[in-house]
């Protein structure tokens, strides 16, 4: 056999003798867009929005009509043929299947009963796609988990699902926590939200829904809210020693810590040095990146 | 000599009874558990984080790989509430399609847990021949989307490719012997003198734990509480099927096995209506290229073969990919309900109870 054509490796004077320092805080998956609008569903600000809308959209239609009859007159005055009439916009339907679903005000005899029940303690309350949503103040979530589990009523057996959601963007409060809440007796869903600020510690819904305990464990661990009266608030899903919770908008999509460990101890760039090594196997040559 | 005292031990990461790396602590006293502790984790990737930051459409490679035995009912769930969200309709061919493939699955799902609970409670050759159909219906997600396990099935707002030719046939082929093939199951299983032994009033977990434990699928139904979100909460087709659901009032893992093998007799005559009512007409919803949201949060939750998986999406006005992604695993939530149903009992029955919970730790940590 013949000897196969291998391109030399790199000669040893070649490395570098420093050490090999990557810049991680420039690298493209650690660089972090914050969300800069809210999105957090509510049929007060959908009316406000839309009411506004409306309002700059007949402004904008009166000045046209205002310069209209200026040129008009002018054109008069000049003897000039008469400009055209303008014509008021139609907004443009478009023709497929997507049309996304608004706030509607609140017509479910479950969510009336809650507001009767809760009275001032309801901040919002609101349909949207079918599902109903009620946000209650902070500090009278366990009370309307009360009501809504022991009212003949309402009757909500079971706590499906619990999460968060961070809105960094948000003025007064940090996170919103919601409970989805299922009666399966009345086949219902029922979601209830609360807005906690940061540093607010929400009652723990485990002495009223058992299974509350590990998704509010799942919520500490993922965007550090902690639970008041929660029989085990440690963290499930990643080590106990983990620093920062993952799931907040301003932690990298590759997390921060962890990676640099090997680069940061290879003082003497031995890494460097075997990539150059296989790189020269390999015929690549990394010495010399292409020119843009 | 005999000393008093409570030892205490480790059941997995790397158990081959835990289906994947489940550590249960547990604190025995002789042979009886007198503590448990299930900790998780292991194979957590970040799943909701890595969703928030793609577009709609790509997140459904990630419902693949949570429950990788039951990829086509996390991507029914996903489908449908992106499509919540974004207020899409699907036309009616589409989802029929849809709830052929998602009863498919559950036969597939079901099968694979029958055959590794059979085996981990010790009855080996059910394996084999529970693999053996679940073959036929790996063939079949094949023949509609070219791969097995990851199926990555549908689209939002519908599917991507109508039924490829001869697909009825390949269905019809496993309609007609699969009654057959389940009555061999049941003859190894349902009489025989040492599974019923190993199974029957083992790991109790009553209807008022179940509730408030938040647990769902055949271990709520085994317990005599016949809620199941295709008949609660109908999605895709199954308002226009016609099916029972099967439930035991004995809350064990003997009744949680009736209960499943009923099942799939069940899916099976839902598959049978869905291939003889397939409507014509199209399988795409008329969708601009681009996706984008308005304020707007959804739960959307489907009945998948472990139990209630929900998908609670918030969209950003003018975004291309979800502002929150976040997922109630059936699995996670069911096995809370695993200390309840340990404590007091055998160390072997702890292994019969992770089995009838049916778990798969893929979806667990996400």
């Amino acid at each position: 056999m013949s000897e196969p054509n291998v391109p030399q490796t790199p000669e040893a004077a070649e490395v570098p003798a420093g050490p090999y320092v990557y810049d991680y805080k420039a690298a493209p998956y650690r660089q972090i867009a914050m969300p800069k609008t809210v999105p957090l569903p509510s049929y007060r600000t959908y009316v406000a929005e839309q009411k506004a809308a409306a309002e700059a959209d007949e402004a904008k239609w009166q000045k046209t009509l205002a310069d209209y009859e200026t040129a008009k007159a002018k054109a008069e005055a000049e003897g000039k043929d008469a400009p055209k009439p303008p014509v008021r916009p139609v907004p443009r339907k478009d023709d497929n299947d997507m049309k996304p679903p608004v706030p509607q005000e609140a017509t479910d005899a479950d969510l009336l009963k809650l507001k009767e029940l809760l009275g001032d303690k309801v901040e919002e309350i609101f349909e949207q796609a079918g599902e109903l949503v009620c946000q209650v103040k902070k500090e009278a979530i366990h009370e309307a988990l009360t009501f809504c589990r022991d009212e003949a009523a309402l009757k909500y057996e079971m706590l499906a699902d619990q999460s968060s959601t961070h809105y960094p963007a948000a003025k007064d409060f940090a996170c919103s926590v919601v409970y989805h809440l299922t009666s399966i007796s009345r086949r219902k869903r029922l979601r209830l939200r609360i807005l906690v600020p940061e540093g607010f510690a929400p009652e723990s819904a485990c002495s009223l829904y058992p299974s509350a305990n590990w998704m509010e464990r799942e919520i500490y661990d993922m965007l550090g809210i902690r639970f008041q009266n929660h029989p085990d608030m440690t963290r499930i899903l990643c080590p106990e020693d983990w620093e920062g919770y993952p799931l907040r908008k301003d932690y990298p999509t590759v997390g921060w810590g962890q990676r640099d460990i090997a680069f940061r101890e290879d003082r003497g760039g031995m890494l460097e040095r075997i990539a150059l090594q296989k790189a020269g196997q390999l015929g690549i040559n990394l010495k010399q990146p292409k020119a843009d | 000599m005999f000393k008093n005292e409570e030892m205490e031990i480790n059941l997995g990461p790397q158990h081959p009874s835990t289906h994947g790396v489940l550590r249960v602590k547990l604190r025995l006293d002789g042979e009886t558990v007198t503590h448990c502790r299930p900790m998780i984790g292991y194979l957590h990737r970040g799943v909701e984080k890595i969703c928030e930051n793609q577009s709609f459409f790509q997140g459904q490679v990630w419902t693949d790989r949570m429950d990788y035995c039951s990829a086509v009912a996390n991507n029914l769930g996903w489908a449908e509430a992106n499509e919540k969200l974004l207020g899409i309709t699907v036309p009616r061919r589409a989802q029929y399609i849809r709830t052929l493939l998602n009863e498919f699955n559950r036969i597939a799902s079901h099968l694979i847990w029958l055959g590794t609970h059979a085996m981990d409670i010790g009855a080996l050759t059910v394996f084999l021949y529970a693999f053996r159909e679940r073959e036929d219906v790996l063939d079949i997600n094949e023949a509609f989307c070219g791969s097995r396990l990851t199926t990555t099935a549908f689209r939002i707002g519908g599917l991507r490719e109508d039924l490829p030719p001869g697909f009825e046939k390949m269905v019809r082929k496993f309609l007609a012997k699969f009654s057959d093939c389940l009555e061999e199951y049941e003859a190894l299983l349902t009489e025989n003198r040492i599974w019923k032994k190993r199974t029957i009033g083992v790991a109790r977990l009553s209807a008022e734990d179940a509730i408030a434990l938040g647990v769902t699928g055949p271990m709520l139904r085994a317990a005599g509480v016949a809620y199941d979100i295709r008949k609660a909460f109908p999605y895709a087709a199954y308002a226009e099927m016609d099916f029972e659901i099967p439930t035991r009032t004995e809350a064990d893992t003997y009744a949680r096995y009736q209960v499943r093998m009923a099942e799939m007799r069940q899916s099976a005559r839902i598959i049978q209506q869905c291939m003889d009512g397939m409507p014509e007409g199209p399988v795409m919803a008329k969708l601009p290229k681009i996706l984008r949201s308005e304020v707007n949060e959804v739960y959307h939750a489907t009945e998948s073969p472990k139990g209630e998986i929900g998908y609670y999406l918030v969209g950003e006005k003018g975004s291309l990919n979800p502002y929150r992604f976040h997922v109630r695993a059936p699995g996670f939530i069911n096995l809370q309900s695993l200390p309840k149903m340990a404590e007091g009992g055998l160390i072997a029955d702890v292994v019969a109870a992770i089995g009838s919970l049916d778990i798969v730790l893929g979806e667990i940590d996400r």
